[in-house]
């Protein structure tokens, strides 16, 4: 068990390598000089040269990605071309906002969908089965802005339920926190809970035909138990696995979800970040964001041990 | 989605129902009465209508944005990009069907224009991911040596999630049609790829393929022959889901202002332009949502479709 946690950990180490390379790369492919931008419109060539050398960049590919590399594993991001401040800073000033969309989005979408797979599942081939999977295929359809701006249209200028944009800190209560990231959340889960509902169904509608399901029904068990007992934990492991890759979904709705809500998070910077061009934040965040998704994929393919004993390495 | 296992299972039930052979001097019962009234096979375009909605409706509706994208300037009312500060921000009326956004451009024609954008950016990524996935997925399959590195590579790429991946090449490039739909296929290719993958590794231990080598066929005839034919119904089916995905991803980048350059009226350019009004002049954002949404529903139906069409025995799992 030990040495399939470590091997599992040491197969990640090659992919976020590679993003790292990739995320370098970026910068050092990124058009403009950033010795030029430094040196301001008045410098003469010789002045950019010499700032080049003193910043390194005249040196090779390799050896500058081998010193960024050290540089991040000691936590050290970079400097943003634009404000000056450290990458690591502007990050984190914009972090709570972020994971708190995240959260509760997860919490939230999984809350909603397993309960509506499991249910699909069970009345597979009738009028809810359909309307679910139905709704489900129009949650993929429809881009999360669209159903922010329906929601916020809808629920937050004619209803007045919620606030329309903006965030509060988790610090000011729990309440007003909440009531802020609502509708973000709604919006942002749509695809992410037809996702998990769509794997839920068909994991079920497998399991659904195990003999134990038919033992389990003969000796007249509830069906309430039946499907969340038996059958739920042994449709678990794709359930669990399309979490994680929906993980994706989340980052990548979250930046525009941040822009309709007008909620001052990463997704927001990162908006920020492309139209400044300001390239060492942009590899930052690019950074951060998949390493945090692979990191969460890791520990859902750690779970699988836990859910499923007879899954052993 | 399960119409398709449906519509087959009662045209095998009168098999089964078959006259039991009654021994003689024995009083027989009445016969019975069929249970099942006799199936009805539609044939034609119709039948195919009858029993694959899915495909009907998204085929449908996707041929009629076909036809708004070619017949763009003969449906549209005005030049969509002519400015008409005089006019700005109208309500939907008899003149501007959809209104007129912040600079009073008609946003009916912008959005029937809006309609090549779209169709132009989820056709041509869904055909070359398809191209580039296939490419580096049969490598990978059938080079030993290269898929240690080509998957690693691979699950690099897929591990910075997409939108961000898109965002992120859109930040190094100018604004242009062709680079938005450049770097969607590369955030999509590795998926498409890593399907083709598993599907040859798992046809080579074919026993039709294992009997193809042995009769000495060589490589090239066996990917041509046994393993391409294999790959196209997993493909079309991926190919349908990547082309709505590149779809909306279009449209969320020229939303937030990194994707087609403002100039040109694409639907996420149109939203972004209604983006500060939306408050007050809902519309704006209002019509090019509908077409978007339309159409990658469409395009999600067909996919759905055709992926129960192709693989009968997926159409019961998912």
């Amino acid at each position: 068990m030990l040495a399939h946690i470590v091997r599992r950990i040491l197969v990640t180490i090659p992919v976020m390598a590679f993003v790292a390379l990739f995320v370098f790369s970026l910068l050092y492919i990124a058009p403009g000089d950033p010795a030029a931008v430094i040196a301001g419109d008045q410098a003469s060539p010789e002045d950019v040269e010499k700032i080049r050398k003193s910043l390194g960049l005249d040196r090779p590919f390799l050896t500058r990605f081998g010193e960024w590399s050290w540089l991040i594993l000691q936590g050290d991001l970079g400097t943003s071309m634009f404000t000056g401040m450290p990458v690591m800073t502007l990050i984190g000033q914009r972090l709570e906002p972020t994971l708190s969309l995240m959260a509760v989005t997860l919490v939230l979408s999984v809350a909603v969908a397993v309960p509506m797979g499991v249910a699909a599942a069970w009345k597979a081939g009738t009028w809810l089965d359909r309307g679910l999977m139905g709704f489900a295929v129009l949650a993929f359809s429809v881009p999360v802005f669209v159903v922010g701006y329906v929601l916020a249209y809808v629920f937050a200028l004619e209803l007045d339920w919620f606030p329309v944009q903006g965030y509060t800190p988790l610090a000011r209560g729990l309440g007003p926190w909440l009531q802020n990231l609502v509708l973000p959340a709604i919006a942002l889960g749509c695809v992410y809970i037809a996702l998990i509902a769509r794997i839920t169904r068909a994991s079920m509608l497998q399991v659904l035909q195990q003999d134990y399901i038919r033992t389990a029904r003969a000796k007249g068990m509830a069906q309430g138990g039946i499907l969340f007992v038996h059958a739920l934990k042994n449709a678990a492991i794709p359930i669990v696995t399309v979490i994680g890759i929906g993980i994706a979904l989340l980052i990548g709705g979250a930046v525009v979800t941040e822009s309709v809500f007008a909620i001052p998070g990463l997704g927001r910077l990162t908006v920020d970040a492309i139209l400044r061009r300001d390239y060492p934040l942009i590899q930052g965040i690019v950074l951060l964001f998949s390493f945090v998704y692979v990191l969460v994929n890791l520990v859902v393919d750690l779970l699988y041990t836990m859910l499923d004993p007879r899954i052993r390495y | 989605m399960t119409a398709q296992s449906e519509v087959v299972a009662p045209a095998m039930r009168p098999a089964m129902a078959a006259p039991v052979p009654v021994p003689v001097g024995i009083a027989a019962a009445a016969p019975m009465p069929d249970v099942l009234p006799p199936v009805k096979v539609r044939r034609g375009l119709w039948g195919f209508v009858y029993r694959n909605p899915a495909i009907a409706f998204g085929a449908a509706l996707l041929i009629v944005m076909l036809l708004i994208a070619l017949l763009a300037p003969l449906l549209a009312t005005v030049d969509p990009t002519a400015l008409a500060p005089a006019r700005r921000t109208r309500d939907p009326s008899w003149q501007h069907w959809f209104g007129t956004d912040m600079m009073g451009r008609d946003i009916y024609s912008r959005v029937l224009y809006g309609t090549r954008v779209s169709l132009a950016v989820g056709f041509s990524v869904a055909i070359l991911a398809s191209v580039a996935g296939l490419a580096v997925g049969l490598v990978s399959g059938f080079v030993r040596w290269a898929d240690g590195i080509l998957m690693r590579v691979m699950d690099g790429m897929m591990s910075i999630p997409p939108i961000l991946l898109a965002i992120t090449l859109m930040a190094l490039t100018r604004g242009s049609v062709g680079n938005v739909i450049t770097a969607i296929t590369i955030a999509e290719f590795p998926r498409v790829a890593r399907l083709v993958r598993s599907v040859v590794l798992s046809l080579r231990e074919q026993p039709y393929v294992d009997a193809a080598v042995a009769a000495g066929t060589r490589t090239p005839m066996i990917i041509l022959r046994h393993i391409l034919p294999n790959t196209l119904a997993p493909m079309t089916v991926q190919a349908t889901y990547i082309c709505a995905s590149a779809m909306i991803v279009e449209s969320i980048l020229s939303f937030i202002g990194a994707g087609t350059p403002p100039i040109i009226p694409s639907w996420g350019n149109i939203m972004a332009d209604g983006r500060a009004l939306w408050q007050v002049k809902p519309f704006i954002v209002f019509f090019p949502a509908v077409f978007l949404s339309l159409t990658v529903l469409a395009v999600n139906m067909l996919g759905d479709g055709l992926r129960d069409l192709l693989d009968p025995r997926m159409a019961k799992r998912l």
